[in-house]
């Protein structure tokens, strides 16, 4: 390798037509990080993950994964990945092992190697009484690990998660997030694509906040909010905005049907909430607050 | 999970079976419901032809009507199979069920992908060409032993009409498009072919169009094995059927790679 990131991107771009999803894009993952992209619906993740995985070319800028460029060596670049595709792509003919057989075999795997590895996989995400299941028997979760399991396969140095757990039930979220931790201790860099705040946080050791396929921020998670949003917020019905006093150090933001006041410290907010017999309660900002103050809710929301 | 062990790549050729044997596994599940109509399709038209039209025909090139129909009969196995899974089957694969996102997440890029298809498709219309052979020397109208290279040129007609679909597949905004491929590609393809009745009887200008498009010279190929008798034709045929495919073939997968990688 080339130097120490394993995904290294410089100035990015990509055009649909007349369209820019991508515009301008810098980053880079060390190994062995977790690194998420966060945004909103049509902010350009999805894109970006797709030259990162050689299915889109780029419209320029640079790119290098493991060192190499994706418009040059996508099979070197591709067989040390694993890819995670937001809708579950499974062969839904033939069973669970199958699907892994057959997949295995795209990279070339000799059949005890893979039988073995197969084995391992179906008892790491826990699917091994399922192994001779068909895939229309599999529940959402099960597909989604099944996919996961098959990403696996190849011992890939990255893997790729566009949305994860997108659709699926807290339990199985909690359990995906258990074995990509899991993962990540094994040394495994790992590149996801998210809207769940809680998962990012959860997950991620650095963000990259994107919206109209430009930066907004990047960082480890604590830091993107402790450097752009005061310690504490007091979320209010937007329709109260009248009917309170405020004092001068109170920062205000209005999205949607909802005001957000935000201090340094709890005491501040205190005199606000008493005023509603403490009927909305004060918290600590999180990564929810931050991505509504740099996406701005409304905006997307009429989409 | 093992950052410092580094696979090699497989070869091009162990990608596009790959493929090929992805397809086979995933699909032979449907295989008797997908073969049923490719058998019994030619036995309604043989017993529909022998009980009128034979009759009323008597002979045509000078081998009884059924004989000079049955190499057909084998050909349009082969172009219906071929036909519909590289345009349907491909449109399904790419826009519903997404499995070439999956095989395109490994080492495989397009051209391996739409390679292994096209073997895979050849593949069958070689099965189902022999299905139609074997049935039809029920009848007897099956004159020579060199009737069984039949799935040979089943193969390469195979290989043929899944580059059509593929074509078809690459040009489509939606399903309902696919009619058109069908019913005004394919068939006309093969009404027009020599398939039911020699070229010879349609205007000069006309037999000579025929006999460029794709599909006149692996019926004529064919019956020349079905029926024994060889003509000069087949210096032309010959090298016509084995290359034809194979360049229709290499802009198929071209025009697929523009529509996969955006």
């Amino acid at each position: 390798m080339s130097n120490d990131h394993l995904i290294e991107a410089r100035q990015i771009v990509k055009n649909y037509d007349d369209f820019r999803a991508v515009d301008g894009v810098d980053f880079a993952v060390k190994p062995g990080e977790c690194f998420g992209f966060l945004g909103p619906n049509g902010a350009g993740k999805s894109t970006l993950m797709k030259m990162i995985y050689c299915f889109s070319p780029r419209g320029g800028g640079e790119l290098s994964i493991f060192g190499l460029d994706p418009d040059k060596s996508p099979a070197e670049i591709k067989n040390r990945m694993g890819v995670v595709a937001q809708t579950d792509n499974l062969d839904e003919d033939v069973t669970v092992t199958q699907n892994l057989q057959i997949y295995g075999g795209f990279f070339g795997i000799e059949r005890t190697e893979l039988n073995a590895k197969i084995k391992e996989l179906l008892a790491f995400m826990a699917l091994e009484a399922k192994a001779d299941s068909g895939i229309r028997e599999l529940s959402g979760g099960m597909k989604r690990r099944l996919v996961i399991a098959r990403a696996l396969l190849n011992e890939p140095d990255l893997i790729i998660l566009d949305e994860p757990t997108t659709g699926l039930d807290p339990q199985v979220r909690h359990l995906i997030w258990a074995k990509l931790r899991e993962l990540k201790a094994q040394g495994v860099t790992i590149l996801l694509t998210t809207h769940y705040m809680e998962e990012a946080h959860e997950l991620c050791d650095r963000l990259l906040v994107l919206d109209k396929g430009k930066v907004l921020a990047m960082g480890k998670p604590e830091e993107l909010v402790k450097n752009s949003l005061p310690a504490y917020v007091l979320e209010l019905p937007a329709s109260q905005k009248d009917q309170i006093t405020l004092s001068g150090s109170l920062q205000i933001e209005l999205h949607g049907d909802k005001l957000f006041l935000f201090a340094a410290a709890p005491s501040e907010l205190e005199k606000v909430a008493v005023q509603f017999k403490g009927q909305f309660r004060i918290r600590t900002t999180g990564l929810e607050d931050l991505f509504l103050k740099l996406t701005g809710r409304d905006l997307h929301e009429s989409e | 999970m093992n950052p410092n062990k580094t696979r090699k790549i497989p070869s091009f050729f162990h990608l596009v079976g790959a493929v090929w044997y992805r397809h086979y596994r995933v699909y032979q599940n449907h295989f008797f419901t997908n073969s049923f109509p490719t058998v019994i399709e030619p036995l309604i038209l043989m017993l529909s032809f022998g009980w009128g039209l034979a009759m009323a025909v008597g002979s045509m090139d000078g081998v009884d009507y059924l004989s000079f129909i049955a190499p057909g009969q084998a050909m349009m196995a082969a172009v219906y199979t071929s036909a519909f899974e590289e345009s349907y089957g491909t449109y399904f694969r790419m826009m519903v069920d997404h499995n070439y996102d999956a095989m395109l997440s490994t080492p495989i890029n397009v051209t391996e992908v739409f390679w292994g298809e096209l073997l895979y498709t050849g593949t069958k219309g070689a099965f189902f060409s022999l299905v139609v052979v074997l049935v039809l020397s029920c009848f007897g109208i099956i004159h020579s032993f060199w009737g069984l290279l039949v799935p040979v040129v089943g193969f390469f007609t195979a290989i043929a009409f899944g580059s059509l679909g593929l074509f078809a597949a690459r040009l489509v905004k939606n399903i309902n498009q696919f009619n058109f491929f069908i019913t005004g590609v394919v068939s006309p393809l093969i009404l027009f072919s020599g398939t039911f009745f020699s070229i010879d009887k349609m205007p000069p200008y006309a037999a000579v169009i025929a006999k460029v498009l794709p599909l006149y010279f692996f019926i004529d190929v064919s019956r020349m094995l079905t029926t024994g008798r060889f003509n000069s034709d087949l210096y032309i045929a010959l090298p016509y059927i084995l290359i034809v495919p194979m360049v229709m073939g290499h802009f198929a997968v071209k025009a697929m790679y523009k529509k996969m990688i955006q």
